[in-house]
């Protein structure tokens, strides 16, 4: 195999230095405070902050986990009417940051807030996880297994409990895994509902003095909690025992008299995950239209889209180097350098801001306070989605392409620019743009590290709800799901669709 | 009686009528294969009589109870036992576990299981995921699991395709030992004549929803029905033909047909490439202009003033490309009338 170029293996290893070396540092400055870092655990904040983040991640866990397997078979496994809109619907919620929906339900009940709240809001923005990995494995399942199963005599409960849920239960888990690894890390819809869990604890140790031991050691916890599942994640991904997708006719079974009742209760679904705090922000926003400040609201849109093209950029380069690396050219380091950065994928964005904001105060004051920190952020917090979405492109290249061009005179590296890099470029594209969309979503990073003075359409709406501004941050939310959420959707799936049938070959 | 019936099965989805009023009995003991190329509805009559689709007009009895007509049982009520294609293990357990799935609460489970491994000849591999079986493996333990409960009736559903040439031999006599021994009727479904007809006690022959033909295989390979069949089952060709004086006279000479014939009538004989035999004959009006060679066998293109035909001819003796040949027509042939 060729050596990759040593362009790659730089860009490469200045990514793995870019994602250690913050974290490293905090947990060095922490390992010589480690008597103040111990003082400030052994607190009984430290437990309840324990006790409350467990029972929420553990919670919604189990009801996304319900909601979503309860969509899933409803929309793939049975003759529900209108079936595509219901998935669309179950996956809407996607295109809402959770803080967004939590400000929407805020907005509309003031008393909304605590263990309950989050709960709902929570479930609500994660519940999708679960219905795509879900319904992706009930299309897959083996019918004739179920079918065997009904000829020995099974009743269609037995059947689901022995036969189906065997086989949709690692995506199940897995993306049951996602989600607890989500709840762990949000910070937005939590402190927006004020309920007291590691993130938001963090960032008001943050905040609040200028020692940051406190919040650092927090963050120190956080990360090892965030350990533990990764570490679950990774015994469930990738084992699954698919099928190819069956006959639609067979998959389907009558819902007879249940049928509205059970579009009844996708419909509560979508209302709750959606349509309800999205009609009440359209609502404060017409309220609030003619004191909206559109020049604010054009400005930050900019800002943000200014910031989040950057980002993407410097991620899709850096993303694009180590897949290249990794997909063309495998080799230990490259191994290694990739399962690195993608360890970073479960880190929470408060962690790594408060890395950042640690390592550039006390490091590189040079760059504190410049958009420049806030990039290595969102490399840190971004690579991962960038490496996933870029190496699936590269991988679908036929493999003898490059031989057959250099076979025709063209060297290695033209081989690459004219031949694979060409056929993989909508790929690339669609994930450089997923990136921008995800990142002009990002809230508690950007909180904690935009330059002096710097609005985006998140932090404006941050700053609104805090001062319960709810028609003052009501046009924020709405266009942050227009330009990016949205999109993001849609582009998602498309993404996914292509996968799909590129793997049905 | 019988211990299967269907009576005027009709079936529709929507897409015009995959089944066209089907009737067809199966005796206790029995293994009927229904042939038929792909299309021609045999899925979906098969699992018609698994339980697993309801006919819109037709009746099913199934052992002495009407299962489908005025009353439905659903599959998990008949006991019928199913082999689908790819054997569809659960590929979640074990191969004991696989084969002991329908039998949980019988309380000579363990007994069975090994009577049944033993008969399948996998004594030793209870242990085996499925995933770390072979494709004949597969489906000996499909067969076993559908076994187990001792249903009276067992649907193959083209349980060899998979398979390669080799093991597709082996596992059809395995098969037929298998259900011989559990005494157990069975329908198999199948789109290779071949399979059909050495597998079967009698071959039911369907195409586009409707049951041509049924009978044991030699009756369906001796006198197949309609030109179709006849096609479909082996190679043959086909020759004009004029029925004059009791015979019919084609380009080949006055053959003997088997079936009933009308003076006068002109239509199409069908010879099976076997039933030429080929003389060879410096001074015949036929040359050999192609020939395949499978070994025991050979296929030999000969033309003959008016026609070209194909006729497999014993391998060794096969005659070469180029020989001058007079071509016979062994045995009596079928003659169909032009409608």
């Amino acid at each position: 195999m060729q050596k990759p170029p040593v362009l790659t293996v730089v860009l490469g290893v200045f990514a793995a230095l870019l994602a250690i070396v913050p974290l490293g540092y905090l947990v060095l400055r922490l390992a010589e405070g480690i008597e103040a870092a111990s003082a400030e655990l052994a607190r009984p904040r430290t437990f309840e902050l324990l006790s409350n983040t467990v029972l929420l991640v553990v919670s919604v866990s189990l009801t996304a986990l319900v909601v979503g397997v309860v969509q899933a078979w409803f929309v793939v496994r049975t003759n529900l009417r209108y079936p595509g809109f219901y998935a669309v619907v179950a996956t809407v919620p996607l295109a809402i940051p959770s803080y967004v929906l939590a400000l929407g339900y805020v907005s509309i009940f003031p008393w909304f807030s605590g263990f309950w709240a989050s709960w709902l809001v929570l479930t609500m923005a994660t519940a999708p996880y679960v219905f795509l990995a879900v319904s992706a494995a009930l299309l897959r399942v083996d019918i004739a297994a179920e079918e065997v199963g009904r000829s020995l005599g099974l009743s269609r409960l037995q059947v689901f409990l022995k036969i189906t849920w065997p086989q949709v239960r690692t995506s199940a888990t897995a993306a049951v895994l996602l989600v607890s690894l989500y709840v762990l890390s949000e910070f937005g819809a939590i402190a927006l509902l004020r309920f007291d869990t590691f993130t938001r604890a963090i960032y008001n140790a943050y905040r609040s003095s200028f020692d940051r031991t406190a919040a650092a050691s927090l963050a120190l916890v956080l990360v090892a909690l965030t350990l533990v599942i990764v570490l679950l994640e990774r015994r469930y991904r990738g084992d699954y025992l698919m099928q190819r997708p069956a006959n639609p006719r067979r998959l389907k079974q009558d819902l007879g008299k249940l049928q509205t009742p059970v579009t009844l209760l996708l419909a509560l679904f979508g209302l709750l995950g959606a349509g309800l705090p999205m009609a009440a922000l359209l609502n404060w926003t017409m309220i609030g239209s003619s004191s909206t400040d559109l020049a604010k609201l054009v400005s930050a849109t900019l800002s943000s889209f200014g910031i989040a093209l950057l980002a993407a950029i410097l991620v899709s380069i850096f993303a694009l180097a180590v897949s290249i690396w990794v997909v063309l050219h495998k080799n230990k380091l490259g191994s290694f350098i990739e399962g690195l950065l993608w360890s970073n994928h479960a880190l929470p964005a408060i962690v790594v801001g408060l890395a950042l904001v640690f390592f550039g105060a006390n490091v590189t004051p040079w760059i504190y306070q410049s958009i420049w920190l806030l990039m290595i952020a969102y490399l840190i917090l971004f690579l991962p989605n960038g490496l996933a979405a870029m190496s699936t492109p590269l991988a679908q290249v036929p493999k003898g392409l490059t031989e057959v061009s250099q076979s025709l005179g063209q060297s290695y590296r033209k081989s690459l620019t004219k031949v694979i890099l060409p056929i993989a470029s909508p790929g690339l594209i669609a994930a450089a743009a997923l990136v921008m969309l995800t990142v002009l979503k990002e809230l508690p990073a950007t909180l904690l590290l935009r330059p002096t003075g710097a609005e985006t359409l998140a932090t404006r709406l941050w700053s609104a709800t805090e001062e319960l501004a709810y028609a003052q941050a009501a046009p924020f939310a709405l266009v942050l799901v227009i330009i990016a959420g949205l999109p993001a959707l849609a582009l998602n799936a498309s993404v996914r669709k292509t996968y799909a049938e590129v793997n049905e070959e | 009686m019988s211990l299967l019936a269907l009576t005027g099965i009709t079936k529709n989805f929507g897409e015009g009528n995959v089944l066209k009023g089907i009737s067809l009995e199966v005796q206790e003991d029995e293994l009927v294969a229904i042939l038929g190329s792909s299309g021609a509805g045999k899925s979906t009559l098969l699992r018609l009589i698994a339980g697993f689709e309801k006919p819109d007009q037709g009746e099913i009895v199934f052992d002495g109870n009407v299962v489908a007509g005025e009353s439905f049982l659903p599959a998990e009520k008949r006991k019928i036992g199913i082999v689908p294609q790819d054997g569809a293990l659960f590929p979640h357990l074990n191969v004991y576990d696989n084969i002991g799935f329908g039998i949980a609460k019988d309380p000579n489970k363990d007994s069975r299981i090994q009577q049944l491994l033993k008969l399948i000849e996998l004594e030793g591999l209870e242990k085996r995921k499925p995933q770390e079986l072979s494709g004949g493996q597969l489906q000996r333990v499909a067969l076993a699991r559908a076994l187990a409960p001792k249903p009276k009736l067992v649907l193959l559903d083209e349980p060899f395709g998979a398979l390669d040439a080799e093991l597709r031999d082996r596992l059809r006599n395995d098969v037929r030992r298998i259900i011989h021994a559990e005494g157990v009727s069975a329908i198999l479904v199948t789109h290779d004549q071949e399979e059909a007809l050495s597998l079967a006690d009698r071959v039911a022959v369907l195409r586009e929803g409707r049951i041509i033909q049924v009978g044991t295989p030699t009756e369906i390979y001796n006198s197949p029905a309609d030109i179709g069949i006849a096609t479909f089952l082996g190679e043959s060709v086909l020759i004009d033909g004029k029925v004059t004086d009791g015979k019919v006279t084609t380009d080949l000479g006055k053959l003997t047909a088997l079936n009933q014939v009308v003076e006068g009538q002109s239509g199409v004989v069908a010879i099976r490439s076997e039933n030429f035999y080929l003389q060879p004959n410096p001074a015949g009006d036929s040359e050999v202009v192609g020939r395949v060679f499978f070994g025991h066998d050979a296929v030999v293109e000969v033309q003959t003033p008016s026609l070209k035909i194909k006729a497999r001819s014993n391998g060794p003796f096969a005659p070469e490309v180029g020989m001058k040949v007079t071509v016979w027509v062994r045995g009596a042939v079928n003659f169909y009338p032009t409608k």
